[in-house]
Formats: structure tokens, sequence, C-alpha cells
């Protein structure tokens, strides 16, 4: 026995010796670095329907409208813009349409063809332009809106007009109010006590000559050198208007309310008052940070899901009561179409047969099956009107389907 | 279990060291099977050694045996030293042979019987010698798995409880436990594995050894039961 418990012994201390410096530490797996790809699932409709975007936009992975200004977010909004409340109207570039209008006022503005007449006078009015020029200059400038300044020279301006009126005031009040309007621009008081005079006679032949002034208006418009007398001031009534609306609404209705029915006179007035200066903010109120994209205004293509779809279905299908005989599919089909309003959701006008079965009575069940669920309110999901609004439903005994 | 061996990724994996991570209960099993093993492999090679000697006692017994050599001389030459094997069971018969014979046996029936029973009893205690400790062999083979096994057990159930401690399952942290766990389950299989095969050739072996001895004993028995029939009548003739 001591022999086989010895050479076992040993026999097992050679193993685990040998073990113990051979399988020690067997070498670390070595493990590539993959990193993994991240993979998406699209719908397949996504690429191929018109997604929501801007149509001027370069092509661009994912559809997107251009970015808004406004992070403030408005609930169940579906047009995209910077506005507070939905509107329909798309969103109109920014301000450069004034200028434009306020260069076309001035060119009617030579409509007084009286001024001429007073040619004496058109002398001093030409050495005020440069003035006026100058602080049309400026004007522009705050006519985008964007800066409060503007209003703050205005403001003044009234000021120095009731100044002039109690002098004037004996006069009708038409035209203290006129003088203070177009001059209102820091005139230097000898000018404007010089050119007061000369507006009145002015305004006055321009009410009487109202209607034929806009014809003339284009002939004179190139021929009269004096045009430029006139411009100073509607540019710069404009302006006040304009600046004074924006300081506050109250005051612009009155300041801009008493000079028109006051003076009537002047058709530059009435123009630009009839005109709405006001930079159109069109648009809605969804709001979208991504970068613009070409894509259209609206997601299109859109579908029912089967759930409403057979919603829909099965309520026209309780309405609707088959013609006896026809209810063994002798292959009777008839495709009839309708509009739905959004609002009541309701059938609008009558439902059209577009493809008669051939069977009269047959046609007029399926239309009277639509107009009694329409009577009852059909059950059509909101938010998908484009889907449903003008559908076509084709009627079979065996099965209806859109 | 304050300490858990909660082996931190990158660690050495060396045998030794999963060893020296391991709990005190898996350190116990491990050592144990190894001792199993130490001593399987002692008993496997004492019983090659002791086979081999005895097929050799064997083959040269039967050669003395079938020389023509008288069997008093043989039994003489024997019963001098200790005898093994076929030896053992020829000097058995032998003596009981001369124990009954010399003082004269009244019934060769009766002497026949003592004298089988004399070789049964000698045969007996030879396979006795011979499969000794077998049995550890076999309790070694199908034993040792489920022992190993219990070790990596109680060690995978230890390194889970430490897992559950560092809030952690990163592979890194849960595989050193495992590893060192089923260290105790290789040394189980370790030992088991050539225990159950040198029990299945050492048995076959001693069976081999045990049939060669009860077909000398028969053979001896019905040598000794001619002679028993030749010598009664001569002795009631004298």
């Amino acid at each position: 026995m001591k022999a086989g418990l010895t050479t076992s012994v040993v026999l097992h201390a050679a193993v685990l010796g040998f073990g113990l410096f051979s399988l020690s530490a067997p070498a670390p797996l070595e493990v590539a670095d993959v990193e993994a790809l991240p993979v998406d699932i699209v719908p397949l409709s996504e690429m191929t329907q018109i997604q929501e975007g801007d149509k001027k936009a370069p092509m661009a992975e994912k559809a997107a409208p251009t970015p808004t200004e406004r992070p403030d977010v408005v609930e169940n909004a579906e047009k995209i813009g910077d506005n507070d409340i939905d509107t329909e109207n798309p969103p109109t570039p920014d301000g450069k349409p004034k200028p434009v209008k306020t260069a076309e006022a001035a060119a009617p503005a030579p409509t007084p063809v009286a001024k001429p007449a007073l040619e004496d006078t058109p002398k001093p009015k030409e050495e005020p332009k440069p003035v006026p020029a100058t602080e049309l200059a400026p004007v522009p400038a705050p006519q985008e809106e964007v800066k409060p300044e503007p209003v703050k020279e205005p403001e003044p301006k009234p000021e120095p007009v009731k100044q002039p009126e109690p002098a004037v005031k004996p006069e009708p009040k038409p035209e203290p109010v006129k003088q203070a309007e177009p001059k209102p621009a820091e005139q230097p008081e000898e000018t404007v006590a010089a050119i007061e005079p000369v507006k009145p006679d002015a305004i006055a032949e321009a009410i009487a000559e109202e209607k034929p002034a806009p014809a003339e208006e284009s002939v004179q418009l190139p021929s009269s050198a004096p045009a430029p007398q006139a411009k100073p001031r509607p540019a710069e009534a404009q302006t006040a208007k304009a600046n004074e609306r924006k300081a506050s609404e109250k005051p612009v209705k009155e300041a801009s309310s008493k000079p028109k029915s006051d003076d009537t006179g002047s058709i530059e007035d009435q123009i630009n008052s009839v005109l709405n200066k006001d930079k159109a903010k069109g648009g809605g109120a969804k709001r979208s940070t991504q970068t613009s994209a070409l894509g259209g205004e609206k997601n299109k293509g859109g579908k029912l899901s089967r759930g409403e779809e057979d919603a829909f279905l099965r309520q026209l299908q309780n309405c609707w009561s088959v013609p006896a005989g026809a209810e063994n599919g002798d292959s009777l089909t008839a495709v009839v179409a309708f509009q739905v309003d959004p609002g009541s959701l309701k059938v609008t006008g009558r439902p059209q047969v577009e493809t008669s079965s051939g069977n009269r009575a047959f046609d007029q069940s399926a239309v009277r099956a639509i107009m009694k669920c329409s009577d009852q309110g059909l059950q059509l999901p909101l938010g998908k009107e484009d889907i449903w609004s003008d559908v076509a439903i084709t009627f079979d005994p065996r099965g209806m389907y859109f | 279990m304050e300490n858990l061996p909660l082996a931190e990724p990158g660690v050495q994996l060396s045998v030794w060291a999963l060893f020296l991570q391991a709990g005190w209960v898996v350190k116990l099993v491990m050592i144990g099977l190894l001792a199993a093993s130490i001593w399987t492999w002692a008993i496997v090679v004492d019983k090659l050694l002791a086979y081999s000697r005895m097929r050799r006692s064997l083959n040269r017994f039967e050669q003395v045996f079938w020389s023509g050599q008288s069997l008093d001389d043989l039994y003489r030459t024997l019963s001098e030293r200790k005898p093994t094997g076929m030896g053992s069971i020829f000097v058995a018969a032998m003596r009981e042979w001369k124990k009954s014979f010399e003082k004269g046996a009244k019934s060769p029936i009766g002497l026949q019987n003592r004298i089988d029973k004399a070789m049964d009893l000698a045969l007996t205690r030879e396979m006795e010698r011979l499969e000794g400790q077998l049995g550890f062999l076999a309790t070694i083979g199908s034993a040792g798995p489920f022992v190993g096994l219990f070790g990596t057990v109680v060690g995978i159930m230890t390194s889970f409880q430490a897992i559950a401690g560092s809030k952690s399952t990163n592979l890194a942290v849960v595989a050193p436990g495992i590893a060192e766990a089923l260290l105790a389950t290789a040394i189980g299989l370790l030992a088991a594995i050539p225990a159950v095969i040198a029990y299945n050739k050492l048995s076959s072996d001693a069976g081999k050894l045990a049939v060669r001895m009860e077909g000398f004993a028969d053979e001896f028995s019905a040598i000794l039961s001619r002679q028993i029939d030749e010598k009664i009548p001569q002795q009631r003739a004298a």
C-alpha cells in the first residue's frame, strides 16, 4: 500500500505543479470592438407620401417646414407660423412691401394739379423738400415696426401740431389738422407758416377734383416736377399714423379717424387709410424648430386606420336597408360619392351616384343610407378631415369598402 | 460569509488563484476531492501491483504443481513460508487432509466435506484481499461528481450573493465567481473518472484471478477425492 500511496502523491504533486505553472491565467479572450449600427425602422409612407415641409427649401432626408421664431407652443395648431392663432393665410415675407407702398403713395401724391398754379410757393416747398427727405430716410427704417424709437419721434410731433392749431383755429378744423399731419416733422416754424396757406388751397382743389385726380395722376406723374412737394406730406402722414397706431391703439384710431373724416379730401390719405399698413401676419401657430427642408404644406396621403374605416362602414351598413332581391349578391354594386362637412359631420348637399349599379332602387337605397347616417351624425375621426371630407363608397351587399 | 469572494474584474484566473479566492465550503470540498483523488490513485497503483504479483505467483505455482513433484514435498516447502493465492488454498487443503487422514478418518465423505470447506475459506480470504478497497473506487466514481457539484452550487450561490451586494451584473464581475465555483466540479470529475475506469478494470481482473483459483480448487478437490477413495479401503484392509 505504501508504494501505491507514495506513487499517487508524487503523481498528483507533479500534475498539480505542472497545472499551476502552465495553466495559470488563461489568455484573455480578444474581443474585437465592433460599433453597433443604429437601425431605424421607418414606415414606407414617410418616403412615398408628401410630408409637411417647405416647398422652396432644398431636399433633405426629413421634410421640415421653415423654423418658427417663437418657442411657445399653441395646442392643436395645424399651420406652421409665429401667430398666436391658427390662420389659413400662408406666412408672408417680412416688411419690404411697406417701403413699396409708401413709394406708391408718394407717386400719386402729385395729384394736386392745382399746385403748379401756385408756382410762387413751390420754391419754398422745394427747400423744405430736402428736410422731409432726410426725415423720410429715417422713417422707413422705423417702419419695420421692430424698434420703439420711431414711436417717440412721432409723439413729439403731435404736440407741435397743437401749438399751431390755436393760431389757426379760427379757420375750419380740417385745415389745421392737415397742417399738423404733413409737417409735424420738426418743421421750421417759418416754412410751416409759409406752406400752411398753400396747403389748404391745394387740398380744397384736390377735394374738388377728387375723382378725376387719379386718372390724371398717371399722366402727370412723369411730367410734373412738383410731385415731390406732395411726397413728404403723405409719407410723413403715413409714418405718423403708422407710428401712432403702433404706440397705442386708441390714440391711433382717434388720430387716424379724425383726419379721415375731416379731411376726406386727400385721396392719398383715403387710399392710405384704406390700405392696411400693418405687416400682414400670415401663418398659423404651429411651431417648428427644424431647419426647413423640401416638403408640402402638410402631410398628405394619410389613411384612415383599419378600425376607423370599419367603424364608418359598419355605421353605413346599419343605415342601409338592401332592397329586396339584391341581398343575394347579383353583383350589384354602386359607387356613391359625397362630401362631409368637417364641422357638423354631416353630408353636404346630396350624395352623387358615381357608378350606377343599373338598378335604380339599389342606387337610391345607397343614397338613402348615407342620408340616414348623416342625420345621425357620421362617425369619423377628427383630425383626418382631408381624408374623409370627400369620399366615394362602394355599396355592395357582400361588403362595403372605400 | 462576510468577506465574500467576489473577484474584481481583471484578477488573475490561474487555478491556484481561483482556489484561494473560493469560500471555505468550496475549499473544503476541493481539498476533500483532492485527497480522494490521491487515495484513488494509491489504490489503483497498489492493486495493479498486487494483481500482477498474484498472477505471477499463480503461474509459478501451477508450473510447480503440475511438474509431477510429490504433493507432500510441495506442502512442506510452501508451508514454511507464508503462501499466497493458489498456494494458500493448497496449503489449507493439505493441512486438513493430513489432520484427518493421518489420525485415521472414519468416513471418506466427511473428510471430503471438510477439505472443500477449508479450500473455500482460503479462497474467500484470498478474494477478499484481492478485491478489498475496490469499493472505495466505486464510491468515488459515483459520488465524486456530486460532491464537486455541491461545491459548485455553494460557490455560485455565494458569488451571486456577492454580485447582488455589488449591484452590478457586468460579466466581468459575474465570471470569476462562477469560474472558481466550477473548479470544484472539475476536481470532482478529475477524481471520479479515473476511479470509475480503474474500478471496472480492477474488478474484472480480480474476477479472472478468482476464476483461476476456483478452477484450481475444484481440480485439487477432485484429486484429493480420488486419493481418499484409493487410500481409505487400504487403511481398512490394513
